[in-house]
């Protein structure tokens, strides 16, 4: 019989650079998983992508045995990275940091469809079009 | 060490916007509890999942931690002043939870029985019972923080290559020791003399712990130190039970300190770098003789050509 699952977790942390502080530490110490384990493979897997955060999703079965898929960066990270700036604005409504057009939009809301859980790609950009707001990056047309 | 956990529940439009905030706000990371995610397991068959073992929140939760230190009063106020300014509804249902290293540092113990591994192997959790079976050799090993526990595909296969290879007398190095498994391993399997070698503090202290633990501080000597740096004696056998990038980094100067017919033992290789280890061997003078595979894991084993 196949191993059941007792434990889905969601994290999102730094890729190449996990380490078994928190969120990681917690997040799979409460379950039993060995965190060190978890924390090599995951670095090993991330290594090419150091530098960005990554959201990764595991599932702990009953012998705390796991395994674990890497998604696509943050749709917030892709925001930033499209419109070339560092930080998300601390004052999204009175003050824009950043433009980016619908275009990019899109694709940002195509890339990460299926983390969003999204429908329609209608759906994902209305997601992206809401993160941009609340960082402070205005989507324009184009 | 103490942390404070912010636990902030927020409609999942919001989560991502929310998550880049508390990343932005140096907190390393953060745990999202997403109803969508855990609801998909939850609808599994029964004999998929554990029943009763998963809940979903209403509202997706975001957890992000800080550090309990001199710092951590003022970057509360400040996060608290932020979150309030983007998210009044979510700042006001923040919540906050004081935890301890303690409290999820050792929960894996309870999980953490006696393997057997290879032929000859047993590798067992120091605080659990276990009926000696004549056969085989004993690892006692308590972890800790530190990498190596025995479960791992990447140490067993590396333990495996070590019960086929180590010689009687042998001179042997563990370069990146973690737990000083497979320097315990190799001496109860008969080498003559083990170095083991770790750059972080906290894994010297552990293996030094598990040398002694299985009596074995009379061959094995751990210490701190970079890779290889400061090794002259030839050895027989040096494994590096550590990742790709160090491996291949690692590979010429042990090919220059193994002995005619001696091995370098390498293991935590994730198959997609597996070629790059091996070029890197080859351009060392290394001939790979065995290998194994477990899960995405590769280990090699080769010899001076």
């Amino acid at each position: 019989m196949a191993k059941r699952v007792a434990a889905v977790i969601k994290l999102q942390v730094p890729a190449g650079k996990a380490t078994p502080a928190p969120p990681v530490g917690p997040a799979l110490g409460q379950h039993g998983v060995n965190i060190m384990a978890f924390v090599k493979e995951y670095n090993e897997r991330t290594a090419a992508q150091a530098g960005l955060i990554i959201p990764v999703e595991i599932t702990v079965y009953e012998d705390r045995s796991f395994t674990f898929v890497c998604k696509t960066p943050p749709a917030a990270v892709l925001l930033k990275k499209a419109a070339g700036i560092e930080t998300a604005s601390g004052e999204p409504n009175k003050k824009k940091v950043a433009k980016v057009p619908l275009s990019k939009v899109r694709e940002i809301a195509e890339t990460k469809m299926q983390d969003l859980n999204a429908t329609t790609v209608e759906a994902a950009m209305r997601m992206v079009q809401g993160t941009a707001r609340s960082m402070g990056i205005e989507v324009v047309e184009g | 060490m103490q942390w404070l956990e912010i636990a902030v529940s927020i409609p999942p439009e919001d989560v991502e916007a929310v998550c880049n905030f508390f990343v932005e706000f140096d907190t390393g990371g953060v745990a999202v509890d997403d109803p969508a995610f855990i609801s998909a397991y939850m609808d599994l068959p029964p004999d998929a999942v554990v029943p009763g073992a998963l809940t979903a929140p209403e509202m997706p939760v975001v957890r992000a931690y800080l550090p309990v230190d001199g710092r951590l009063e003022e970057r509360l106020a400040r996060l608290r002043q932020t979150l309030t300014a983007l998210w009044p509804v979510a700042a006001r249902g923040l919540k906050t939870r004081l935890l301890d290293e303690q409290d999820w540092a050792n929960a894996w113990r309870a999980y953490y029985k006696p393997v057997p591994v290879g032929r000859s192997l047993v590798v067992k959790p120091s605080w659990e019972e276990y009926r000696v079976d004549p056969g085989r050799h004993v690892i006692e090993l308590d972890p800790g923080m530190a990498f190596g526990c025995g479960t791992h595909p990447t140490t067993v296969m590396c333990l495996e290559l070590l019960e086929e290879t180590v010689a009687s007398g042998e001179t042997v190095i563990d370069v990146g020791t973690g737990s000083g498994i497979l320097a315990v391993a190799a001496a109860l399997l008969g080498a003559g003399r083990v170095t083991a070698v770790d750059n972080d503090p906290v894994a010297v202290a552990a293996a030094r712990e598990n040398i002694i633990r299985n009596g074995v501080q009379g061959i094995v000597t751990a210490k701190q130190g970079d890779l290889l740096a400061g090794e002259w004696e030839p050895a027989g056998l040096v494994a590096a039970n550590i990742v790709a990038d160090v491996i291949i980094r690692l590979a010429p100067a042990a090919a220059m300190l193994l002995k005619p017919g001696g091995l370098f033992i390498v293991s935590g290789i994730i198959r997609d770098r597996e070629a790059q280890v091996r070029w890197a061997l080859a351009a060392a003078g290394l001939s790979v003789s065995r290998e194994r595979r477990g899960g995405e894991w590769v280990a090699l084993a080769a010899g001076r050509v």
